[in-house]
């Protein structure tokens, strides 16, 4: 092939057999693959849910099940006091949950690398005080200072926006901080001391240069930080802080709370959302630790 | 919520490794607490300003909707609360009452803020630092264990487990039980610190109240601590030292007390330094979720009101404590780490 | 559905918990296991030597402690700052008023004024101070101690911010003896009958100053006159109170009341039902049903004085007539809101989201007050969607071709339509209305935002709709003072400041009125006023009503009796306009050794850690035995 001589061609070979070894290693990987499995099952509901679930049974005002009726054929999940099938809630749920996740940590990703990036290469007074913030965030609580976040919104952005920015925002710390000691060790590779020999600009020092070394780390980083964004919209919405329009795990744990499930014993309607938010969650962590596994040769090596 | 805030990825341990052989001498220590200072101060900036971006009516917390207080009575509240100030006046007279020691009075509460903090956060302690012990205790033997045993059943049960728990947030936790205890009479379903009628004496009835908040508290942090105690009891298992120390004839056992966990223990260390930082945040949502009066509790109601002297004040004292424990880990690090100290 | 949601909801609660006892012993097992194991431990760590000897002897005889659980904790016991309803319910305990309201409709009855006369005029009040009152250091109240706290209520800012509505006719307050207290006022008023303004010490109060007294606590060993005295408080977590034996009104019958602080609703009624607490108020509905066929348990839905309301922008202005906010100007066409009003169906409300647990809702003043409440009777408005459409039409607002109709200015009718983020009655009912209102051929984008943030934006007048509620004072004054145009926002140092008024309102005729009923004496001519009042702001649809709320309450009726409703027909038992359930409460019988149950509980706890301990200690050893013979080979 013409396109494996350029030069370009070659580093995107390069990729490609790194990749395509990268999944032979994690293919093997029991924990892994236990986690994939999870999140494939999870990301086919989510996708399917219109197939799975009629989104009618969402509405408040046109319930027609029983109230508070434990599990059975027809509701597998049971129902929650208002006679929606809890299946229907967690399968819809799913959705928001997940796109609230992923959402989240897409912004937390990007924050985290542009701030971790330009704080590790601008030495002096901006990197100084980017790095501040960086501190700033990684010693404030993290839930305190999202709820206050979450108020500042004004009331026609969509709750459900306000709450994908908040997590986003409050949680990329911790990926810049990651990724700034290993800018550090980058600039100081000959390479990038050519590059600046040559003249490249602040720039294309970080988009070139630097950002394709920093990304396979904020790729590992990224799966573990989903799991903190659904963590972290789950508590939200149970604190009531969520949307209340739309329906997440979060949400139906929330209203499970405050429709004393407790008193009513009426177990089903919490245990089937947590368990969907803490299979999720493990099986981003499951991922996680096995794509790290995977990068990490210190480990690679003896398991 | 404590563990989602050392859950962030990258802060545990990292930076462990590299810092290592450093020695440290009286110039570092001074440089080191001079910018853990900057950074509180930094911090005291930004907590000013982040509140002021808070919408609200203030002044309805003295005078909330259904009590009548007139027009001229809310305006005097704003005048009093210096809502009217320019926002620099402000930041002036904030940062003079601080420098006192005053942190201002609370709105929801009517009265100094250090005084309302000063109560809360004993019982905040006493959860969390229980919690925190016992995890430590108890996550650090699980899995210093199972990487040292890397790979046997117990390894694999435990580090599962592990995994597991720490997918599972600490209030959902704490529901699950209440649902599960309801009705029971095992265990105080209702939540609180003391019994008010109890005729228990009072440290057998808060140790009482405190069993179901602490056990969700300590299992995510046990899990937390085995799994990064686990990791770095891999990375030293391999160890050229270890395999000297084994040749010499020593029983395993000895290996790994004497030699192995030594050096195993440092990212741990840094991670329990951190934790203990985040203590006094404590746990927002089991707080909540088990009526328990600590900070965490406090914060949760404060941002109702809002109270933001209360808030700006509880914002300090968490920040604070989260630096002051990172340098006290900085500046521990030489004398645990037995390579420095030897060098 | 066939059957009702709460009979559904009731049935359901028996069958699931014998299910629960099914499922719960292996997990019951393993938990027990493993919190007992940290008793263990816990208890070891946290017992100090002292501690454990102090509980040595308990008290001889038993004292009767009656416990009320409460969600939200008294925010100050100082009666010049506290502002929740719980603080309130904790100044009435710890001191009296001059005039109390009965138990039975809140027609005003003496307090530590036996009796009290008014000059023809109608300006001067002479009130005649029970003999023999005591405080609670010995020392006699007398009418100094009343002047005291009034002319402290008239002078005191912060004072004056807390009873300041009270006083504010009053031009001069003297005791001309030491038991006679004469106070003037500008102009007769009706309020001098519903003075709720605290007797306190004057010999206690004179030390805190006007700069002290807005920080000051009160919380340690308070001198009061009341029916009990506070003897322990430790905030956001219980309040201990002391029956006052001696009291004049007579000797409260339990020795001690504790109010103890939850933090949330299932907090409570897990208490309630272990018998942690003696009752509990306020309760959401969710557990309050819940409760209901407890043995042991009596629940009570009490009228309430509040209602909920679905509120307008009637076209935000400052008092200066300035325009202000961003109001849909629609909702300024009357005939537009009576549209909306009567596409609301508050009978689906009240059955729905009340799950009966109310009335539908009319005058502004609820019926728990027969004396003020007024009702349209047959001339009220009733659910019907086709004549609101037809009202819409009629008015010129056509459906354009998505549905949606327009003003003959132009504009759709789209209203953004807020509810509250603190309540799921709040989020039930707009997600009800913004259904409604779509088959009259309106939008309604809802949003939840707390109350906080809701209060700011009514303040700004940024708003079209919003659910909300109020509760009403006895005294109707306040309420109706709401509607006036002085509440509207007002300008203060260049930013906009809120009133009380969320609908922006205002009509002379209407203030008229208001400012009518203020000064009338006579009953009779005051009640017509005050319906006159009500039936205007129905007919100009300020606000849509749509219901009145009942109060949860539920008490254990196996250890106490002597429960008083104020009013007598179907009122509250606690947190009223006075005192009576803790004056009447008494022991069912013998009490039993309420902490008997958990000592067992406690001494099987240890027993079973010690022994897991021991299983696991055991465990470890023959483990570690092995996986090291594991090595060996």
């Amino acid at each position: 092939m013409s396109e494996t001589l350029t030069p370009r061609g070659i580093v995107r070979a390069r990729r490609r057999a790194a990749l395509a070894a990268f999944w032979r290693t994690f293919r093997r990987d029991r924990e892994g693959m236990t986690g994939l499995v999870l999140l494939a099952l999870f990301a086919f509901v989510a996708l399917a849910a219109p197939l799975l679930a009629d989104e009618s049974g969402l509405s408040l005002t046109r319930a027609t099940g029983p109230v508070l009726a434990e599990p059975s054929f027809e509701y597998p999940f049971g129902t929650d006091k208002y006679g929606r099938s809890v299946l229907t809630l967690v399968i819809w749920g799913s959705r928001i949950s997940l796109l609230v996740g992923l959402a989240a940590t897409l912004i937390s990703m990007v924050i985290g690398t542009v701030v971790g990036i330009a704080s590790g290469h601008f030495r002096g007074v901006a990197g100084g005080a980017l790095n501040r913030l960086t501190e700033w965030f990684l010693v404030i609580p993290f839930l305190p200072l999202a709820i206050v976040l979450a108020t500042v919104f004004p009331p026609d952005v969509p709750k459900i926006v306000a709450v994908i920015i908040v997590i986003g925002v409050t949680s990329w710390s911790g990926t810049a901080r990651l990724v700034r000691a290993q800018v550090f060790s980058i600039e100081e590779r000959p390479y990038l001391e050519r590059a600046r020999a040559l003249g490249a600009g602040h720039w294309q020092q970080m988009s070139r240069h630097v950002l394709p070394n920093v990304m396979p780390l904020v790729l590992a980083n990224t799966t573990l930080t989903v799991s903190i964004a659904i963590l972290a919209e789950t508590t939200l919405s149970f604190l009531g802080l969520g949307d209340p329009l739309r329906i997440s795990w979060g949400r139906i744990l929330d209203n499970a709370y405050s429709g004393a499930v407790i008193s009513t014993g009426s177990w089903w309607w919490v245990f089937f959302p947590g368990a969907s938010v803490v299979l999720v969650v493990l099986g981003f962590n499951l991922c996680g630790r096995a794509i790290e596994r995977i990068l990490d040769p210190r480990i690679k090596s003896r398991v | 919520m404590t563990a989602t805030a050392i859950k962030r990825p990258g802060t545990p341990g990292g930076g462990a490794r590299e810092r290592r052989l450093r020695a440290i001498s009286p110039l570092q220590v001074l440089r080191k607490t001079l910018t853990a200072l900057g950074t509180l101060a930094f911090v005291v900036v930004v907590n000013f300003f982040l509140f002021r971006v808070i919408p609200g009516s203030p002044e309805k917390a003295f005078a909330p909707r259904g009590r009548n207080a007139d027009a001229e009575r809310l305006a005097q509240i704003r005048r009093d609360l210096g809502l009217g100030l320019p926002w620099h006046e402000q930041f002036w007279s904030y940062l003079k009452s601080l420098v006192r020691g005053n942190l201002g009075d609370s709105w929801g509460q009517h009265r100094p803020v250090v005084s309302v903090i000063a109560d809360y956060v004993w019982p905040t302690v006493l959860l969390s630092g229980t919690a925190l012990v016992l995890a430590a205790g108890i996550g650090m033997w699980l899995g210093a264990r199972s990487g040292w045993r890397h790979g046997t059943r117990f390894d694999k049960l435990a580090s599962s487990s592990a995994v597991t728990l720490y997918s599972v947030p600490e209030w959902l936790l704490g529901l699950v039980l209440m649902v599960a205890l309801s009705g029971s009479g095992l265990f105080p379903v209702d939540g609180g610190m003391v019994d008010p009628r109890s005729t228990l004496p009072a440290a057998i009835d808060v140790a009482w109240h405190m069993v179901l908040p602490c056990f969700c508290l300590a299992v995510v942090y046990i899990a937390e601590y085995s799994l990064i105690m686990r990791s770095s009891m891999l990375d030293e298992r391999y160890a050229d030292y270890l395999t000297t120390a084994r040749a010499k004839g020593l029983r395993d056992d000895t290996v790994m007390r004497r030699h192995a966990l030594p050096n195993a223990l440092l990212p741990f260390t840094t991670l329990f330094f951190l934790s203990i930082g985040f203590v006094v945040s404590g746990a927002i949502t089991v707080e909540t979720v088990f009526s328990w009066p600590g900070l965490g509790r406090l914060t949760y109601d404060a941002l109702r009101g809002p109270d933001i002297p209360l808030l700006q004040g509880l914002f300090l004292v968490f920040s604070a404590a989260v630096i002051v424990m990172n340098l006290f880990a900085d500046l521990l690090y030489p004398f645990i780490d037995p390579r420095v100290r030897r060098s | 559905m066939s059957r009702t949601p709460v009979t559904d909801g009731a049935g359901l609660t028996d069958q699931s918990a014998s299910r629960r006892e099914s499922r719960v012993p292996s997990l019951r097992r393993r938990l027990a296991a493993a919190a007992a194991l940290l008793v263990a431990a816990l208890t070891a760590l946290a017992i100090p030597a002292p501690a454990a000897a102090e509980d040595a002897t308990p008290s001889a005889p038993t004292k009767v402690t009656f416990v009320l659980g409460i969600k939200q904790d008294i925010d100050s016991l100082n009666p010049y700052v506290g502002v929740v309803a719980s603080a309130y319910e904790a100044y009435q305990l710890m001191y009296d008023y001059l005039i109390n309201s009965s138990d039975k409709d809140f027609s005003p009855v003496p307090g530590l004024a036996e009796r009290w006369e008014t000059s023809t005029d109608g300006k001067t009040w002479t009130y005649h101070i029970r003999k023999g009152v005591k405080w609670s250091d010995g020392k006699d109240l007398t009418a100094k101690d009343v002047a005291y706290s009034f002319q402290r209520s008239i002078d005191g800012e912060t004072e004056n911010g807390q009873y300041g509505n009270y006083v504010s006719l009053i031009t001069k307050v003297s005791a001309t003896d030491d038991y006679t207290v004469v106070i003037e006022t500008s102009a007769p008023s009706p309020s001098m009958l519903r003075l709720l303004v605290p007797i306190l010490p004057e010999h206690t109060w004179k030390d805190i100053d006007a700069k002290e007294v807005s920080t000051f606590t009160n919380d340690t060993n308070p001198v009061g006159s009341g029916p009990f005295k506070l003897v322990e408080a430790k905030a956001n977590q219980f309040y201990r109170f002391e029956a006052n034996k001696g009291y004049w009104g007579g000797a409260p019958k339990i020795d001690e009341l504790v109010i103890r602080v939850y933090a949330d609703d299932e907090g409570l009624g897990q208490a309630l039902r272990n018998g942690s607490v003696d009752m509990i108020q306020d309760v959401s509905a969710a557990v309050w049903e819940s409760l209901r066929n407890v043995p042991g348990i009596t629940t009570s839905d009490s009228k309430y004085p509040g209602f909920n309301e679905l509120a307008y922008n009637l076209g935000a202005q400052t008092v200066e007539n300035k325009p202000i906010g961003n109001g849909h100007p629609a909702l300024k066409d009357k005939r537009v809101r009576l549209a909306i009003d009567t596409a609301i169906d508050r009978k689906t409300l009240v059955d729905k989201v009340l799950r009966n647990h109310g009335t539908a809702a009319t005058g502004v003043i609820p019926p728990l007050y027969p004396n003020w409440h007024w009702t349209p009777g047959d001339a009220a408005r009733t659910f019907d969607l086709a004549k609101a459409n037809q009202m819409l039409e009629d008015a010129g607002y056509k459906k354009s071709a998505d549905g949606i109709r327009v003003g003959p200015d132009g504009k759709k009718l789209e209203f953004r339509l807020f509810g509250r983020e603190e309540s799921e009655f709040s989020k039930d009912n707009v997600a009800y209305i913004a259904d409604w209102l779509s088959q009259i051929g309106m939008k309604a984008t809802v949003s939840i935002m707390s109350e906080d943030k809701l209060t700011a934006v009514i303040g700004q007048g940024e708003y079209d709709m919003f659910e909300w509620g109020w509760v009403v004072e006895p005294d109707p004054d306040f309420q109706l003072s709401v509607f006036t145009c002085d509440q509207r926002s007002y300008v203060d140092a260049g930013e906009i400041a809120a009133g009380w008024s969320d609908s922006f309102y205002c009509d002379a005729s209407y203030d008229a009125l208001y400012q009518q009923q203020k000064t009338l004496l006579d009953p009779a001519q005051r009640t017509a006023v005050i319906k006159q009042a009500q039936q205007k702001l129905y007919d100009d649809a300020v606000y849509s009503m749509l219901y009145y709320y009942n109060n949860f309450e539920a008490y254990r009726s196996d250890k106490f009796t002597g429960f008083t409703p104020q009013p007598s027909d179907g009122g509250s038992l606690v947190f009223q306009y006075g005192t009576y359930t803790y004056l009447n409460l008494a022991p069912v019988s013998k009490t039993t050794d309420t902490g008997s149950s958990n000592t067992l509980w406690l001494v099987l706890g240890i027993g079973a850690g010690v022994v897991v301990l021991a299983g696991i200690v055991g465990g470890v050893f023959l483990m570690r035995r092995r996986s090291t013979a594991d090595e060996r080979e």
